[in-house]
C-alpha cells in the first residue's frame, strides 16, 4: 500500500471538564479503508471532526500529501478533498437532491448583471457521478420524500460531487437495515477500487472485519493501538475497545410464559398529518414473555408503542391490559393500571432536561402518597426515593440527587428512565429503542435489566431497529413494515437473515 | 359601488404590504423569527419623513424627486434599525420573538421622542407629527379604461413602480441565485450550510437586514399615502404583513395574492362604509374587517401551513 495520506501527531483536543483527545497520533494510507473503533465518548468524532475542520485541536499537528495543513473550517477540508458524512444528515429537507448537493458550490450562469444556478447542468453531473459509482439517485427527488438509505447516497455523492479523495464516515451504519449496511459496504469498497482512501467510524465489529483493512482503537480519548483487520479477532477487538474483558452472551433461560398481559387487536392509527401509520395490527404479550418488533425506522413501530401507551390516539381496534380496555383511558390512567414506558427519546420524553434528576424520577409519581400529601409536595420523600434508586440502579451523577439531568451522560440518562419506569412496577414495560446511542458497557446494563423484568414474569414489549439486540433478547418476534405486522413468530425459528428480509417488506 | 376606487385603493395598500411581507420572507427563510416588522417600517418612515424634512428647510423649497430621496433613507432606515435587531438575535442570540417585540416598541418611542427633538431644531416647532407633500400619481391611458379592472391603473402612486420592481428583483434573487439557495437551506437545516463551509450567522444577519430595507420601503409607501408621519402611524400594518406572509406559505408568489387580499377587502370595506352612509362608529366597526379576515384565515390556514424547520433556533456549530 501506498505512502500515508493524512498524518496526525500529537493530537490533543480539550472540552471544558474532558479531554476528547489526548496526544493521538495516526497515520492512514492512500487507498485503504481505516476504521477507528471506540465507544461512545471515545473521541473518535471529535477526532475526525478536527480532520474536518470543524474543530481545531489544542495541541498536536495534521499533515496531509505531506504537508502540515492548519484546517479552520469545513471550506479548508473541502479545499483538501476530505468529506464527510455525519451521523445526522446534514441535509436540506425541502430541496432536491441536486440543490443540496450543489450547496455552498453552486455552478453558476451569466447573463449580463445577472447569475443564477444551474441546476439543470449540475443534475446531469450528479446522474453521471451516480452511475459511476453504483449510487442511484434521482438528482430531482426531494430529500424530504427519500428512506434514510438514498439521504446516505446523497450524503455520499455530496462528497464526490466536490472531488473528494479522502471520506470520512461517522458510524453510516447506526440508521441502515442489514441489507442496506451490506449495501454500503459494497459501496466503500467500490469508491477503495476507484483510489479513494476511506476513515470509517464505528462501534460495530462485523462492519470492520467485513471492509476495513486497518483499524485504530481509541479509548477514553486516547489510541490504544493500531491493528492490521485482517490478523485481529473481534473478541481482541472488542476487549481493546472497552479496556477489558466483554461477555457479549447474555443469560436468558427458557420458562413458560403466564397469562396475556396485552392484547393488542386489529389496531389503526392516524398521525396528525392523517397519513395511516399503524394498518391492523394485533399482537399479544405474555407474562414473562419479551415480544420484540423488528423494523426500518419509520415503519410504525413506534407508533404502535405510542398507542399502547396513550400518546395516540387509535382510530379502530382495542387495546386490553390485563382483560380490561385501555383505549380510552388517558395517559395518566394507564399508568396507573400499570403501563411503564421508555421512549424513544430519552431527552424529548424521557426527562425535563432542566429538572435534576430527584425530581425527573418522582415525575410519574409525585402526585401518590408518599410523595404528596393532601396536594403539597413532600421533598424529603422525594430525596429519599432519589438516593435509593441511584444506589440501586447505578446511576452516575456529578451532584447526586440534584444533578440537573443535562449534564448527564446518555447511558445514566436512559439508567434513570429505566429505573423510575420499573420502580412503577407494571405488569407491562414498554421499552422503545432502549440502548440507542449507548455504548457497550452501558447496553449490556440495560440488557440485563431487561432480562431481569423478564424473570421476575413481567410482559415487555421491545421495539428495537437493532437487529442484534432483537434477536439476543426476544421470545418472540413481530416484523413491521409499513405500519403492518408482516410476521411474528417464535425467536428461535427465526434467523437474524430471515428477520431482515421481512424487514424489506419480503414476505415468502 | 365605486368600483374603480376599490381597485386603485386596494392597490396601494397591497403593495407596501407584500414588500413588506417579502422582508418577512427573507427573514424567517433564513431560520431568524421575524415580528419587527412594524417597528422596521415605522422607524424606517420616519427616517425618510425626516430627510425630507431636513431637505425640505435647507433649500426652501418641495420639489416632487423629494418622494425619491425619502423612499431611499426610509429604506436604510428601516436596515439600520435591523442591524440592531440583528445584532440582538445573531450576535447575542437574545430570544428572537422577544427581540422582535422589544423593537417593535423601541421604535415607536424612539421616532416619536425623536421627531419632536429634530423638527424642533429643523424648524422651530416641535411636534410629533411630519407633514409631507401629497405624492403625484400616475394613471396609465388605456389600461385605465378597462372595465372593472381599470382602477388598477388609475392613480397609482410612484412607489407602485418601485415595489413591483424591488419584489420582482427580490423573488428572482430568493429562488434563483445562490444567495438565495443558501438563505432558503438556513430556514430548514442550517447544518448543513455550515457543512458546506456557508457562514451561517453571516448570511441570516443580511437576511434580517434586508428585510429591514423592504419593510423600510413599505412604510414610507404607507406614509405617503396619508402624507404625514407620526407616532400614530404605527397601526399594525407589519404586523399584518406577517399574517400575509403565513397565510402564504413563505413563499413569495403565494404571499402576492393573500396581500392583495388583505389589500382589497380592506378598500372594499372602506367603500361600503362610505356607501351604506354609516356614523363613524359604524366604520370603525368595519375597518376591523381586514383584521378579523386574518384571524378568520389563520385559524383555517396555519394547519397546513409549513414554516421553514429551523424557524427561530439560534445556530450553534457545536450543537449537532
Amino acid at each position: 500500500m501506498a505512502e500515508p495520506i493524512v498524518e496526525l501527531r500529537n493530537i490533543t483536543k480539550r472540552f471544558p471538564g474532558i479531554v476528547a483527545n489526548d496526544n493521538v497520533t495516526l497515520d492512514i494510507k492512500k487507498g485503504e479503508i481505516f476504521a477507528l473503533l471506540g465507544e461512545n465518548g471515545a473521541g473518535k468524532s471529535t477526532l475526525m471532526s478536527i480532520l474536518f475542520g470543524m474543530y481545531e485541536p489544542d495541541e498536536g499537528q495534521i499533515f496531509v500529501r505531506g504537508k502540515e495543513v492548519h484546517l479552520t473550517s469545513s471550506k479548508d477540508a473541502a479545499a483538501l478533498n476530505i468529506g464527510m458524512v455525519h451521523q445526522h444528515f446534514k441535509l436540506v429537507s425541502n430541496y432536491t437532491i441536486t440543490e443540496n448537493i450543489v450547496l455552498g458550490d453552486e455552478p453558476l450562469k451569466r447573463f449580463g448583471p445577472f447569475s443564477w444556478v444551474d441546476l439543470k447542468g449540475a443534475s446531469e453531473k450528479i446522474r453521471a457521478l451516480s452511475l459511476e459509482y453504483g449510487l442511484e439517485v434521482n438528482p430531482n427527488d426531494k430529500i424530504q420524500d427519500l428512506q434514510v438509505s438514498t439521504q446516505q447516497r446523497v450524503e455520499i455523492l455530496k462528497m464526490l460531487y466536490r472531488d473528494a479523495e479522502i471520506l470520512i464516515f461517522d458510524e453510516p451504519t447506526s440508521v441502515l437495515t442489514p441489507q442496506e449496511i451490506e449495501y454500503l459496504l459494497d459501496i466503500m469498497e467500490e469508491l477503495r477500487r476507484g483510489g479513494k482512501t476511506i476513515i470509517l467510524i464505528t462501534h460495530k465489529l462485523e462492519e470492520i472485519k467485513r471492509v476495513a483493512d486497518r483499524c485504530g482503537i481509541l479509548l477514553r480519548g486516547k489510541l490504544v493501538g493500531i491493528y492490521d483487520v485482517a490478523t485481529t479477532t473481534t473478541q481482541r477487538m472488542a476487549n481493546l475497545m472497552v479496556g477489558k474483558e466483554v461477555d457479549f452472551s447474555v443469560d436468558k433461560p427458557d420458562h413458560e410464559f403466564g397469562e396475556v398481559v396485552l392484547d393488542v387487536s386489529n389496531v389503526t392509527v392516524y398521525n396528525d398529518l392523517k397519513v395511516k401509520v399503524v394498518d391492523d395490527v394485533s399482537l399479544e404479550v405474555r407474562k414473562g414473555e419479551i415480544l420484540a418488533i423488528a423494523g426500518v425506522s419509520g415503519n410504525g413501530q413506534v407508533d404502535i408503542a405510542d398507542a399502547i401507551a396513550g400518546l395516540q390516539n387509535i382510530s379502530e381496534g382495542s387495546i386490553t391490559l390485563n382483560g380490561e380496555e385501555i383505549s380510552n383511558l388517558s395517559i395518566k390512567e394507564r399508568i396507573a393500571k400499570g403501563i411503564s414506558y421508555i421512549p424513544e427519546d430519552r431527552q424529548k420524553e424521557g426527562l425535563v432536561m432542566d429538572l435534576n434528576l430527584r425530581d425527573n424520577l418522582a415525575i410519574k409519581t409525585f402526585d401518590r402518597e408518599p410523595f404528596s400529601k393532601k396536594g403539597v409536595l413532600q421533598p424529603n420523600a422525594f430525596e429519599d426515593q432519589a438516593v435509593d434508586l441511584i444506589d440501586r440502579y447505578d446511576i452516575r451523577s456529578g451532584q447526586g440527587s440534584q444533578t440537573i439531568t443535562r449534564s448527564m451522560s446518555g447511558g445514566n440518562q436512559q439508567k434513570a428512565i429505566i429505573a423510575r419506569e420499573v420502580e412503577l412496577d407494571s405488569d407491562l414495560l414498554i421499552f422503545v429503542q432502549p440502548t440507542r446511542g449507548l455504548d457497550v458497557g452501558a447496553i449490556a446494563n440495560i440488557h440485563q435489566q431487561i432480562l431481569d423484568q423478564r424473570a421476575l414474569g413481567k410482559a415487555i414489549l421491545l421495539v428495537s431497529l437493532e437487529l442484534d439486540e432483537v434477536m439476543a433478547l426476544a421470545d418472540t418476534i413481530s416484523v413491521v413494515f409499513r405500519g403492518q405486522i408482516l410476521k411474528t413468530d417464535d425467536a428461535r425459528n427465526l434467523s437474524k437473515e430471515e428477520v431482515g428480509q421481512y424487514m424489506m417488506g419480503v414476505t415468502k | 359601488m365605486n368600483i374603480d376606487k376599490i381597485m386603485t385603493d386596494g392597490l396601494a395598500f397591497a403593495l407596501p404590504l407584500f414588500i413588506m411581507a417579502i422582508g418577512g420572507i427573507y427573514s424567517e427563510r433564513s431560520g431568524v423569527t421575524m415580528l419587527s416588522i412594524e417597528g422596521f417600517q415605522g422607524f424606517g418612515a420616519f427616517v425618510g419623513a425626516i430627510t425630507v424634512v431636513i431637505l425640505r428647510t435647507a433649500m426652501g423649497a418641495s420639489p416632487d424627486w423629494l418622494i425619491y430621496i425619502a423612499t431611499l433613507a426610509a429604506v436604510l432606515g428601516g436596515m439600520l434599525l435591523a442591524l440592531l435587531n440583528a445584532l440582538m438575535v445573531i450576535k447575542l442570540k437574545s430570544k428572537m420573538t422577544i427581540a422582535g417585540v422589544v423593537i417593535n416598541i423601541l421604535a415607536v418611542a424612539l421616532t416619536s421622542f425623536l421627531s419632536s427633538v429634530i423638527t424642533g431644531a429643523v424648524t422651530g416647532q416641535a411636534t410629533t407629527k411630519i407633514q409631507l407633500s401629497v405624492a403625484p400619481r400616475y394613471t396609465i391611458p388605456g389600461l385605465s379604461k378597462i372595465p372593472v379592472i381599470g382602477g388598477l391603473f388609475q392613480n397609482i402612486y410612484p412607489f407602485a413602480f418601485i415595489i413591483i420592481v424591488v419584489a420582482a428583483l427580490a423573488w428572482y434573487v430568493l429562488y434563483k441565485t445562490r444567495y438565495g439557495l443558501r438563505l432558503r437551506a438556513g430556514g430548514d437545516n442550517p447544518h448543513s450550510l455550515d457543512a458546506a463551509g456557508v457562514d451561517v450567522n453571516k448570511l441570516r444577519f443580511s437576511a434580517v437586514v434586508l428585510a429591514g430595507g423592504f419593510a423600510g420601503l413599505g412604510g414610507m409607501a404607507f406614509t405617503y399615502t396619508v402624507a404625514n408621519f407620526s407616532p400614530a402611524s404605527y397601526v399594525g400594518y407589519g404586523y399584518l404583513s406577517i399574517a400575509a406572509l403565513i397565510f402564504g406559505n413563505w413563499n413569495i408568489s403565494t404571499t402576492f395574492w393573500t396581500s392583495m387580499f388583505f389589500g382589497f377587502s380592506r378598500s372594499f370595506s372602506d367603500q361600503l362604509v362610505n356607501e351604506l352612509g354609516l356614523s363613524s362608529n359604524y366604520s370603525d366597526l368595519f375597518s376591523v374587517m381586514p383584521y378579523v379576515l386574518t384571524l378568520i384565515v389563520l385559524i383555517f390556514f396555519s394547519k397546513h401551513n409549513r414554516p421553514p424547520r429551523a424557524l427561530g433556533e439560534h445556530f450553534d456549530k457545536g450543537k449537532r
